[in-house]
């Protein structure tokens, strides 16, 4: 640190930055907030000098001064700004103690250290002046604290010997484009700048895996794999343990069915035993997963479908409780329920249930829709089943573990098969979702299907002076078009460029070409225009935008298809006999129809050169750097606090910070009471009525809505939508009514039951104690400060405020 | 109120639950059932790996805050058995207890995990669990819990009004300065290093730990305010007086504890800062229970500050600590949602 500190001073801080860092410091941060008139650097300053120690240098305190500006983020967003500015600093100067001084010599001194392949350092080197001036000087301004402590903490690049960076954040983000170019031509660097240009404002993020991985050594930039059940036999279950590490290795989140292997008291015949069933083959699995971390960024994950007439459902359903047998758990496997409509139909009907094992009836996980209804009745009547139980008590003790665990997703086996593109011919069965229940691909034993994701930001293309009142041109239709543009191209790029840790792997992704554009900060796009998540203007906008991004990159993969050819599977794909996704929809009202004709006749000549093009996965990290709401998610809460692995961050919704200011009314009072009351604004009764409805959160919000938007929008994605769902004080009664909903209006997938804990932690020490300083509230009744103090003293009492 | 009704601190084991003379104790306990959470959940393999980057003086932090937890959830137990169990006469709150009993229990093999992970060599673990003889520091704290319990070993049961102030003042003292504040003086370490992106699986179990105790005071404070209902006379002048002073002394208690953890200081982590931090959160345990403030301090902490606001994890990084455990109904398909 001390190194880096000589070249870090700001001009007229250098003299004194050794005999007087304070006032070094106390300068730079009035330097780097004249036009944050919020902030008061004095404050800032006197923060971090009570963090200090004997021997702090300016380094350190630089260092302390970011923590103060992050930890005033919750008086006033300009704080992130601040506190943004000073790390990008620490992250310049920590960058140039490794030589990386420009991008050309970021990507070299990465290429020496082994973490840059030839290619793109070949690339780079070949046209470094015209590299090093596409870098944008202001990209880094346009981070929020938190965004750029992930970059920093996760993305960039590290010296393998020193730890520390070896690239800035724009040099990370160019370095991420050229990984995908095409050639090494004048040409090729023009199109990676339209790709660096999309991603340095923020417009669009490719997913993490690429972020992590593009240009380097092992470019390994797929997110997700989706493996078939093992077969019944030891020699593939163990197979898949090892196939399952390489791909976990290499930082991708895995999908992984479980539904062929027997259960448990079927016969061995090989031993004339009895098996054990699948729970210690998961627990096996649940200590591999646990084992490989990516690449030690993060660890890795899994999620373990299961069908629901396999025989040890019940004994799934307990694989994450936290009290019993502790052999018989896996804390790290992520669990869902591959549900067959015929078993809702009979919840319904409040009928029995059969389960069985696979050993008896292996057709049945290859079957869906009329044909596996057709055998499962059939094996019913031929009295296979090993046991028969109401269907609602299992539905039941399936709503339970998604109350205890939020694990246990429902994800729909019929309605996730019957509009896939890939299941035309018979025998193509999509065996299971992924990690996050947003991809939808087929599987068999020879091939794991893949998916390479990114995810346009949503909020960043409303168009100027839009509003509610003209949905049609809320967007910036023309520049929406643009980027999808730009997504498909480099995501299709990605199946060309990939490294595959598995041969089943590459084998699919070569023949499918499938890739899943989604989007994030629609929550943004409502605040932007302030409509209200639950009202009919948010569900027309938000079918509007699905259906403009699914017609833009099919469009954009014909294109694709002209230039480089269809898809090798293309002949076996719906598309291939005129039957496209929305089809299977007949609710669909496309507005777009002239452009949907055309594509239909283009489609017909050219063929796609991709059999899948959208998901919605949920972005939790790249949301962050780009600073916007998750995915197609209403916002959790106004003020939260994120843990992730490189510490704490709190954030506070901007809009409505903008928006209390302009009522006058952005005081310590209004401060207090929002966090008091956990980022609710409900029962900040000196707000309009209006304001408290438009930031209502999650926990708020009716989840009817949710259901209902990401319904309406279903025609339009292909695959599926990493859809959580939200319940302060989950009932059985109440999920099993919000379930049976959303398998009623034709999701194909859901994701987390989110809830809240049972009890909170008490306030450790906020400001001064709260009996001694009485918050003067003119606009308040006593009776309204009872009610208040109610819920402070009595958080769980108090119905308000869940 | 009538002489003849029954009170809380009325020696005796009463056993009838119905009707319930203090259902909002019932509600605790049903509430506390609903958060259980068990130590293997907790994932220590990261802490390893951070142990071996932290400085000299960050390494002795962590060894004297690991030897208080394993020894203070211990004398916070012995405490409900010996005292409360036996004077708080209602069977509602004893079911509060006993479930409180078990939180202890679980934390301290929380601790004495994570001692057993953190420190590999035998010799320092057994030093660390010898803390309460060795380490001067945490002697300290722990003779000002033994003055409290030794206070009320003699009193079998709560007849005078002397014996019910001594009680208030053990009560008063394990969940205002023992769980209030040196519990929330360590857990400010930790965060402090979590907020610093190290040592998750000590932040996450400490994350549970907290929520526990944070129940625990707030049950001991609901016990408070019931007696102060029932038995105002108890709180006179010398009472108030008695309390501010023992706040005084466990602050200086555990500040002695943050000059031996934190000597010379570390970035962002000095006695100077604890000192502030503390004096707020001791003023906060007065205000609850209806006293003047002593110090008018604020909380330096920002760290602290977020404790308080709701998470949202990324399931790729950890485990989510937000669901409950105890769910009831039935399947329906008309409910609101």
């Amino acid at each position: 640190m001390t190194v880096a500190a000589s070249v870090t001073l700001p001009a007229q801080g250098s003299a004194d930055a050794f005999t007087d860092p304070g006032a070094a410091l106390l300068r730079l941060l009035t330097d780097r907030s004249t036009d944050l008139p919020q902030v008061d650097p004095g404050h800032v300053a006197a923060a971090a000098l009570r963090g200090r120690h004997a021997g702090s240098d300016f380094a350190e305190l630089r260092g302390l001064a970011v923590e103060a500006a992050a930890s005033m983020i919750a008086e006033d967003p300009q704080y992130s700004k601040l506190a943004a500015r000073l790390l990008a600093l620490e992250i310049r100067d920590e960058a140039v103690s490794q030589g990386a001084v420009s991008f050309s010599a970021s990507i070299a001194v990465g290429h020496t250290e082994g973490l840059i392949g030839d290619t793109t350092a070949a690339f780079v080197a070949k046209h470094a002046d015209a590299f090093d001036a596409l870098i944008d000087q202001q990209g880094d301004d346009r981070f929020e604290y938190f965004g750029l402590r992930t970059v920093q903490s996760r993305y960039l690049l590290r010296h393998p010997i020193t730890r520390k960076v070896v690239e800035t954040p724009q040099h990370f983000l160019l370095r991420v484009a050229a990984g995908l170019a095409v050639g090494d031509s004048a040409q090729s660097v023009a199109e990676v700048a339209e790709l660096y240009t999309l991603m340095s404002r923020l417009e669009y993020l490719t997913s993490s895996p690429t972020l992590f991985n593009s240009g380097t050594k092992h470019p390994q930039m797929s997110s997700c794999y989706l493996l078939d059940s093992p077969l019944d036999n030891l020699d593939s279950i163990y197979n898949r343990y090892a196939q399952i590490a390489r791909l976990s290795k290499h930082a991708g989140g895995i999908g992984l069915s479980y539904s062929r292997i027997r259960s448990r008291g079927s016969l061995i015949r090989g031993t004339n035993g009895k098996s054990n069933g699948i729970v210690p083959f998961l627990r096996t699995l649940d200590s591999s997963v646990a084992a490989v971390n990516q690449g030690g960024r993060r660890k890795g994950a899994a999620c373990v479908y299961l069908e629901t007439w396999h025989a040890d459902i019940e004994e799934f359903l307990e694989l994450r409780d936290n009290t019993g047998e502790e052999a018989r758990r896996t804390h790290n496997l992520n669990l869902a329920h591959w549900i067959p409509d015929e078993f809702m139909r009979r919840v319904n009907a409040n009928q029995d249930w059969s389960l069985f094992s696979p050993a008896d009836v292996p057709e049945l996980v290859d079957l869906w829709g009329a044909d596996f209804d057709e055998a499962y009745l059939k094996a019913e009547q031929a009295g296979k089943a090993v046991r028969t139980i109401p269907a609602q008590t299992l539905y039941a003790r399936m709503m339970r573990t998604l109350a205890q665990t939020g694990n246990g997703w429902m994800t729909f086996k019929d309605a996730s098969n019957r509009a896939a593109n890939q299941t035309a011919l018979p025998g193509r069965t999509v065996h299971s979702s992924n990690l996050c229940t947003e991809i939808l691909e087929v599987t068999d034993d020879s091939e794991t299907a893949v998916c390479n994701l990114g995810s346009v930001n949503l909020g960043a293309h409303v168009a100027a002076g839009a509003s509610a009142a003209d949905l049609m041109s809320a967007m910036d239709w023309d520049r929406l078009d643009a980027t999808v543009r730009t997504a498909v191209t480099f995501l299709d790029r990605v199946i060309d460029i990939n490294f595959y840790p598995t041969t089943e792997a590459g084998n699919s992704n070569s023949r499918w070409r499938p890739v899943g554009l989604g989007v994030m900060g629609l929550q943004d796009v409502f605040f932007q225009l302030r409509i209200d998540f639950d009202s009919a203007e948010a569900k027309t906008l938000s079918t509007l935008i699905a259906e403009r991004i699914m017609l833009t990159a099919y469009e954009r993969s014909a294109d694709l298809a002209e230039e480089f050819g269809r898809h090798e599977a293309y002949g076996e794909t719906r598309a291939a006999r005129g039957e496209l996704h929305i089809d299977h929809f007949g609710s669909a009202t496309p507005q777009w129809t002239g452009r949907w004709d055309a594509l239909r006749a283009r489609i017909a000549t050219t063929g796609l050169r991709n059999s899948l093009l959208l998901a919605i996965a949920p972005t939790a990290t790249i949301a962050s750097i780009a600073g916007v709401y998750e995915c197609i998610e209403p916002q959790v809460s106004n003020l939260f606090k994120r843990e992730t692995l490189s510490g704490e961050f709190l954030q506070v919704n901007p809009y409505l910070v903008r928006e209390l200011k302009e009522l006058g009314v952005w005081d310590q009072q209004t401060r207090d009471a929002l966090r008091d009351a956990n980022g609710s604004v409900q029962e900040l009764n000196w707000l309009p009525q209006e304001v408290r409805s438009l930031y209502r959160t999650a926990w708020e919000l009716p989840q009817r809505a949710l259901i209902d938007l990401a319904a309406a929008r279903m025609p339009y994605i292909d695959q599926s939508q990493s859809l959580n769902l939200f319940m302060a004080a989950p009932t059985i009664g109440k999920l099993s009514s919000m379930y049976a909903y959303a398998w009623k209006v034709g999701l194909k997938t859901t994701y987390y039951l989110r809830s809240r804990p049972a009890t909170r932690i008490a306030q450790a020490a906020s400001g001064t104690a709260r009996a001694a300083v009485p918050v003067p509230a003119p606009t308040m009744s006593q009776e309204e400060q009872d009610a208040i103090a109610c819920s402070l003293e009595n958080p769980e009492s108090c119905e308000a405020c869940q | 109120m009538s002489d003849d009704r029954k009170m809380l601190l009325d020696p005796g084991f009463e056993l009838t639950l119905r009707p319930m003379r203090y259902p909002s104790f019932y509600d605790r306990y049903r509430d506390a059932i609903k958060n259980t959470w068990t130590v293997e959940e907790v994932d220590l393999h990261s802490d390893v790996a951070d142990l071996a980057k932290l400085s000299e003086g960050e390494r002795h932090m962590i060894g004297r805050l690991v030897a208080f937890f394993a020894t203070g959830d211990s004398i916070v137990a012995n405490n409900v058995v010996l005292s409360l169990y036996k004077h708080i006469n209602s069977p509602e709150a004893r079911l509060y207890l006993s479930r409180q009993l078990f939180e202890e229990a679980v934390h301290v093999q929380f601790y004495l995990t994570l001692l057993d992970t953190y420190l590999p060599d035998p010799d320092d673990r057994n030093a660390a669990f010898a803390a309460v003889e060795n380490i001067p520091s945490i002697h300290q704290k722990a003779q000002f819990c033994f003055k409290y319990m030794n206070a009320v070993d003699h009193i079998d049961s709560l007849q005078t009004k002397e014996d019910r102030r001594a009680f208030l003042l053990n009560l008063i003292c394990f969940a205002a300065c023992v769980e209030g504040l040196f519990f929330y003086g360590a857990f400010a370490y930790v965060y402090w290093f979590r907020s610093r992106g190290l040592l998750h699986g000590l932040a996450t179990g400490t994350n549970w730990v907290f929520r526990d105790e944070s129940m625990h005071m707030d049950f001991a404070m609901s016990v408070v305010d019931t007696v102060r209902e029932e038995e105002p006379d108890l709180f006179d002048d010398e009472m108030a007086k008695q309390v501010t002073e023992m706040l005084e002394e466990a602050v200086e208690a555990e500040l002695q504890f943050a000059q031996d953890l934190c000597g010379d200081g570390l970035p962002g982590m000095n006695t100077a800062s604890m000192r502030q931090y503390l004096e707020a959160v001791a003023d906060q345990r007065l205000a609850r229970l209806g006293l003047p403030i002593r110090y008018g301090s604020t909380n330096p902490f920002g760290f602290m500050e977020l404790q308080n606001v709701q998470e949202l994890t990324n399931f790729f990084e950890r485990r989510v600590s937000a669901y409950q455990v105890a769910v009831e109904g039935s399947v329906s398909f008309d409910d609101d949602f």
